[in-house]
């Protein structure tokens, strides 16, 4: 107990130089804190958008369409499965789609383009092609002929709302070519390069008929209740799906797997900031210790020389480095919420930004109690390993050297 | 009467660099209880390095320290720290305390290092403040003592856990002459009450005239040894 209390007087009793050290190291926490923080932010908001902006949570397909994306690869039984589809509990909604490979043609030019056939009313809530409309509107429920385009691919054919194009595709029945004229009602800008060029959308029943797949489809959108729903693979209606040989039924994580390495790249990246900052802060804490040690050799000579053992003085400095990991702990504690406070509320800007194909907005870093546990034990812990030198270097001292200038 | 301390051609010779400094050639002494022996002799003399290999905190070059039954040069580190909590009293010649501890404190961390029991530290602690003539400071910090004060706090923790030895480095050397002559008194009488061995370093004429006994090193040699 005494080693306690001269430990923590010790630690207090040149007040400036623990609060800047105290400060350098809780400024360390409060860096982690708010890169987590940050990070689960970032991560939230790309799966966010990721899902929302036109993927869903979940798809379903045959089980061969996204090898080749062949629009006569159609979901067998969709009917059945839009059926389970309804009364599954945990799904919030979800959408059927066509897809085919196609030439748009205007007046102008013509570009080579992915055309997807959309059920106007079961779409709002699915993705946000409505949301990013920048000129017209969405596609209404008894709309036929209308067609939305993306504002780089407006640029290409020289096109303005109201225009018309004329859409090529190979049938899937026939092989012939089939044409059809749309007018354009939209004209989306999702800031997504390969959508806004590559990319336009035309009603279901038209697309079927166009397509040549009758009341077919090529793929069901879902979207989850349960956010956290969009990992569980595990769901009984996903794994009988599953067990239907022609039948692909696929999360966010199975779509877009480059985006899993990106979001565990992420983590990497925590591990490694936390790893470089903990070497500053070791840096800090041996250069603390040791100008503290120095100046108290002749107090650490008249400890010794009353009855210390050389273990109780290295004990007492690993207690000093522990008080101050505490008191660093408390700053980086305040410093981290307040900063990630006032960052969660007001969110960082990255809109207009594009990362591996998912535009970004505003990032708003997210409070969890763990971050502000785990980080500061850690620090306790490294402090008291990084203790360990300068508490060797105490045990190993000679006495009498230490107190040569007295005797 | 037994030797407390037995010194047998103790030699300690440093080495700075290429050069070998003979601090001390070969000395023999024989305190016994009880005694006030000073130690004195001009800077150089090797007063320090006598004191230093006493009380077990350098090692000799070569020769033996006993100190009552026990040969300080056949002990480990760990022993030698036990040795000097339970059985040497050091006062030093200025900033004996530890700052950041209380007089109180200061006294009693070494019966804490010896696991005395709360109350019997505290009454000891009040016993030997009321003799050392600091009764009700307590609670002070050093910083809050002139140096006679911090000196008295100084030989109250020397005394309070009842060493066989005390070893004092110029005890006097900071303070004023009517002080210097108080604390020696304080000394003087803890000497005739308790029996306690006093082994003192010295400049100061007025400890060499209270010493029983006067010990002159000359270039790490005994020059004379004189018993009153």
């Amino acid at each position: 107990m005494i080693f306690v209390k001269l430990a923590w007087r010790n630690v207090l009793r040149n007040k400036r130089r623990t609060l800047l050290s105290a400060s350098a190291i809780g400024i360390g926490i409060a860096t982690m804190i708010f890169t987590d923080a940050m990070m689960i932010g970032w991560k939230d908001l790309m799966i966010k958008n990721a899902t929302s902006t036109f993927m869903g949570e979940a798809q379903i397909h045959h089980k061969t369409f996204r090898e080749m994306f062949e629009t006569e690869k159609t979901i067998p039984n969709h009917r059945e499965i839009c059926s389970k589809l309804n009364n599954e509990p945990k799904v919030k909604s979800w959408s059927s789609r066509t897809q085919s490979f196609a030439m748009i043609s205007s007046a102008a030019n013509s570009y080579s383009i992915a055309v997807t056939g959309l059920d106007p009313i079961k779409e709002r809530p699915i993705s946000k092609i409505d949301d990013n409309i920048k000129v017209g509107k969405f596609l209404q429920g008894n709309d036929k002929n209308s067609i939305l385009i993306g504002h780089k691919l407006a640029d290409i054919l020289e096109v303005e709302l109201g225009d018309k194009v004329v859409v090529t595709v190979a049938n899937a029945e026939s092989g012939d070519m089939s044409q059809e004229m749309f007018r354009i009602r939209g004209i989306f800008d999702f800031g997504i390069r390969e959508m806004d060029r590559n990319m336009a959308f035309i009603p279901l029943c038209t697309s079927q008929e166009l397509f040549g797949i009758g009341d077919k489809i090529n793929e069901i959108v879902i979207l989850f209740n349960n956010l956290n729903l969009k990992k569980e693979l595990n769901l009984p209606f996903w794994s009988e799906l599953k067990m239907k040989e022609e039948i692909a039924a696929e999360s966010w994580l199975e779509l877009q797997p480059e985006l899993g390495a990106v979001l565990e790249m992420i983590d990497y990246s925590i591990f490694i900031l936390g790893a470089i900052l903990f070497l500053v802060v070791a840096a800090d804490i041996i250069n603390t210790l040791f100008m503290s040690l120095y100046e108290r050799m002749y107090e650490f000579g008249i400890l010794r020389a009353v009855g210390t053992r050389s273990l109780n003085l290295g004990k007492l400095i690993l207690l000093e480095s522990a008080c101050l990991a505490l008191i660093s702990s408390v700053i980086g504690i305040a410093a981290g919420f307040v900063i990630t406070y006032y960052f969660s509320q007001r969110g960082i800007d990255y809109s207009g930004t594009e990362f591996v194909s998912v535009s970004m907005d505003f990032v708003y870093p997210v409070l969890k109690w763990n971050q502000f546990v785990i980080y500061p034990i850690v620090t306790i812990f490294f402090t008291v390993i990084t203790g360990l030198y300068p508490a060797f270097y105490a045990t190993r001292m000679k006495v009498a050297k230490t107190l040569k200038a007295q005797f | 009467m037994n030797n407390v301390i037995e010194i047998n051609e103790l030699r300690k010779i440093y080495q700075t660099g290429t050069i070998e400094v003979n601090a001390l050639k070969g000395v023999d002494l024989q305190i016994k209880k009880g005694e006030f022996t000073a130690i004195a002799g001009p800077s150089g003399s090797g007063k320090t390095t006598l004191l230093n290999l006493v009380s077990g905190l350098d090692t000799p070059t070569s020769g033996e320290v006993k100190l009552g039954e026990n040969y300080l040069n056949r002990m480990t580190g760990r022993e030698l720290s036990d040795f000097r909590r339970d059985h040497i009293g050091f006062i030093f010649q200025s900033y004996n305390l530890i700052p950041v501890l209380t007089v109180q404190e200061n006294i009693e961390y070494i019966m804490l290092l010896q696991k005395i029991g709360k109350k019997e530290r505290h009454e000891r602690v009040d016993a030997i403040l009321e003799e050392v003539g600091l009764g009700g400071m307590a609670k002070r910090f050093p910083v809050e003592l002139s140096g006679g004060q911090q000196q008295r706090v100084a030989i109250a923790r020397a005394i309070v856990s009842s060493p066989a030895i005390i070893l004092a480095d110029e005890p006097t050397a900071n303070l004023d002459s009517k002080t210097g002559e108080s604390l020696l008194d304080i000394m003087h009488s803890l000497n005739e009450k308790h029996g306690t061995t006093f082994l003192f370093s010295t400049h100061d004429q007025m400890i060499m005239d209270h010493a029983k006994r006067l010990i002159k090193l000359h270039d790490g040699e005994v020059q004379s040894d004189e018993t009153r």
